[in-house]
């Protein structure tokens, strides 16, 4: 292989360890910048979601139906009615207050309290693990490295939906209302967009990838309940680093994170968990809107 | 009738009591409050001396929430500071201190050193940080102060100076003054919350003095709108950046006061879950307030502690307060002491304008209309004074 004679440090196994992190940081990030993007709230529960996604993935796996498809599939929507149902009871009241940025923000870390605790009640402090779907549970070795097969399918599906949401946002008649409402809310609304019912969906929308991102992950990590804490914080940092509304901004930030959290330690000894605070620290000040664009692109 | 007896009765009763409720009666009740807390038992010492720390680190955070519309999600950096600070001079110049001063009350001095430069380390930090946060407003300076804040947490917990010591912290061993037959455990419960005590105290006033300076009326315009402030005249991010120094300040007090109480100095205070201890009993004290920050901490530390006395629901007073800060948000922004303004105008101010004014009435928010009318009395005086001198020339 060209690449690991170029660089012998770096294994393609890591690599694909890198994009694989990455593919569930953009799963996370992209929702949290879609939510942001139109309606301007910054979703600190976001991490909750991700989390929550992956426990229930896990019960349904093992009480209900032994398929990990359908529950990640029932993983992603039960996060994604959460999440509406916190938009319509709980944000939705902070809209058109003043100073609702901060509120907004303060109300979703209530809930992150509430869903982390939540979560420990039902399912406990412990952590649980799967192994990936059978048909992709073998180990693949390429230029002399081993990685598990599953990993592939983690980044595809990420590929997937950043297609098919880039596909939904600027091809289809919702698409183009949720980028209108977007950009001037009450022009919209005066237009006809039933605003408030298209903010709940986007947070429907938003959550339920934030469930998925931790369905697909759960083969792949320990879930316990202090997963969705780490995790808000490594999306938060993909959002500015992309730029909060920007979807592409995501996935590259998500890639450009997951890759720095897979080789950094190889590279940096001390101080590289720091790097990407501190690129978001100089992306905030030279380019607080990100390093790509608005919604859409 | 009799209902209206009583009404009036109870009115009577208020107001008396409101009228009571001087300043200075206040002020010496809370003295004496805190001089009885000396004597409880051991434990309820200490869970009092980690409220007084508490509710010094959100009242610091809270000036800059508060009183300027910031919301800084790394606060705990400051408060981490100033625990490090004092921690690692305690560790490092202990013994060089002992040589200079003498073994006997090197342990005083060094702590007393240790304080000053936990404080000085933040001040150093906060002013750069807080040069280059407050280009940024509402959810950007959120994230950007967490980004700082985490910063700091890895540079910690990674500890490339070989300093900090990693996610094991450093150790504070705060000694024995031993002056001959005289002898004072620093760190024993009763004496380290005198010295808690006194220096919460102070920095309680000194914050207070801060707020109603003509600087705190410059913040509070800020606060309620930046754009007009601006059109005023006043600088405000040179004032932000003022106020996010002093703030960090207070807090880098608190984290002083931290080490010495845990024992220990460790990376988890620099953490945004740390950061968020000041948010929430902020927000549910109610950020509006002066005294917010402190109730909330009050509420936040005993709430806690009695939902520990329950095993059952020990592990999860999380959801508690989860539960509430939403609630609080949604539906009642004044927090507790706006709950309890609202209450006491209930009980003892209702219908009766007079009693209500005589009483000090209205919200005492911050005792700065207190202030503001004393100052007007001031200046109506001079002006009088100068009106007679014309009328006397």
């Amino acid at each position: 292989m060209s690449l690991t004679s170029l660089v012998p440090l770096i294994g393609i196994a890591d690599v694909v360890i890198g994009l694989s992190l990455g593919s569930r940081l953009f799963l996370i990030a992209v929702g949290l910048s879609l939510i942001f993007g139109v309606l301007g709230v910054l979703n600190f529960a976001h991490g909750g979601f991700y989390m929550l996604g992956a426990y229930v993935t896990l019960a349904v796996v093992s009480n209900v139906v032994d398929n990990f498809w359908v529950a990640a599939v029932v993983g992603a929507l039960a996060v994604g009615v959460v999440g509406a149902a916190i938009e319509f009871s709980a944000i939705r009241r902070l809209y058109d207050r003043v100073d609702s940025d901060l509120d907004q923000l303060i109300v979703t870390f209530g809930f992150v309290l509430v869903i982390h605790e939540t979560v420990r009640f039902v399912w406990g402090s412990g952590s649980y693990s799967i192994d990936p779907p059978d048909v992709f549970n073998f180990s693949v070795t390429l230029g002399g490295s081993t990685f598990n097969a599953y990993r592939l399918v983690v980044i595809g599906l990420a590929v997937g939906v950043l297609v098919a949401l880039w596909l939904f946002i600027t091809r289809t008649y919702f698409g183009s209302l949720v980028r209108g409402t977007s950009s001037d809310r009450e022009m919209a609304a005066m237009l006809g967009v039933d605003v408030p019912r298209l903010y709940t969906g986007v947070f429907f929308l938003g959550s339920v990838l934030a469930g998925l991102g931790g369905a697909l992950s759960a083969p792949l990590q320990s879930t316990s309940p202090a997963l969705g804490d780490q995790v808000i914080i490594d999306a938060f940092i993909v959002v500015v680093i992309g730029g909060l509304g920007s979807m592409s901004g995501a996935f590259v930030g998500a890639m450009l994170i997951g890759m720095m959290q897979s080789l950094g330690p190889q590279f940096i000894s001390a101080g590289s968990i720091a790097i990407p605070f501190l690129a978001m620290v100089i992306v905030l000040l030279i380019r607080p809107e990100g390093l790509f664009g608005g919604i859409g692109e | 009738m009799s209902a209206t007896d009583t009404g009036g009765r109870v009115s009577r009763f208020g107001s008396a009591v409101a009228e009571g409720w001087t300043r200075e009666r206040l002020g010496l009740l809370g003295a004496v409050a805190l001089v009885l807390v000396a004597f409880a038992p051991p434990f309820q010492v200490y869970l009092f001396t980690d409220f007084l720390v508490v509710a010094l680190f959100a009242l610091g955070f809270n000036l800059l929430y508060g009183y300027t519309g910031l919301l800084s999600f790394g606060h705990g950096l400051f408060y981490a500071g100033g625990a490090y600070g004092i921690a690692i001079v305690l560790r490092d110049l202990g013994p060089v201190i002992a040589d200079v001063v003498g073994a006997g009350i090197s342990p005083l001095v060094t702590f007393v050193l240790g304080g000053v430069v936990g404080l000085a380390l933040v001040v150093a930090l906060a002013v750069p940080v807080g040069w280059l946060s407050v280009r940024l407003e509402e959810i950007y300076f959120a994230l950007i102060t967490l980004a700082f804040g985490m910063l700091g947490y890895s540079l910690i917990i990674q500890d490339p100076a070989g300093l900090t010591n990693g996610t094991d912290g450093v150790i504070v061993l705060l000694g024995t003054v031993d002056l001959g037959g005289f002898s004072l455990r620093i760190g024993g419960r009763r004496i380290y919350y005198a010295i808690s005590a006194v220096t919460v105290v102070a920095a309680v006033y000194g914050v207070w003095r801060v707020v109603n300076s003509p600087f705190g009326t410059v913040c509070k315009a800020i606060r309620e709108s930046p754009d007009r402030a601006a059109a005023l005249g006043i600088d405000v991010s040179h004032h932000r950046w003022m106020t996010f120094i002093v703030s960090a300040a207070v807090v880098g007090i608190a984290g002083v006061l931290r080490a010495g109480l845990a024992s220990v100095a460790s990376p988890g205070l620099t953490h945004w879950s740390t950061s968020a201890i000041a948010v929430i009993a902020t927000v549910i004290g109610g950020a509006t307030y002066f005294y917010g920050p402190i109730v909330g901490a009050f509420i936040f530390l005993y709430i806690r502690w009695a939902i520990s006395r329950f095993p059952a629901l020990e592990a999860y007073w999380e959801l508690f307060f989860g539960a509430l800060l939403i609630a609080v948000v949604l539906f009642f922004k004044q927090g507790a002491v706006g709950g309890l303004l609202l209450l006491r105008d209930r009980l003892f101010g209702d219908g009766d304008a007079d009693d209500a004014g005589s009483g000090g009435g209205g919200a005492r928010d911050d005792g700065g209309q207190a202030t503001a009318a004393t100052d007007d009395g001031a200046e109506s005086g001079d002006d009088n004074a100068r009106a007679d001198r014309g009328d006397n020339s």
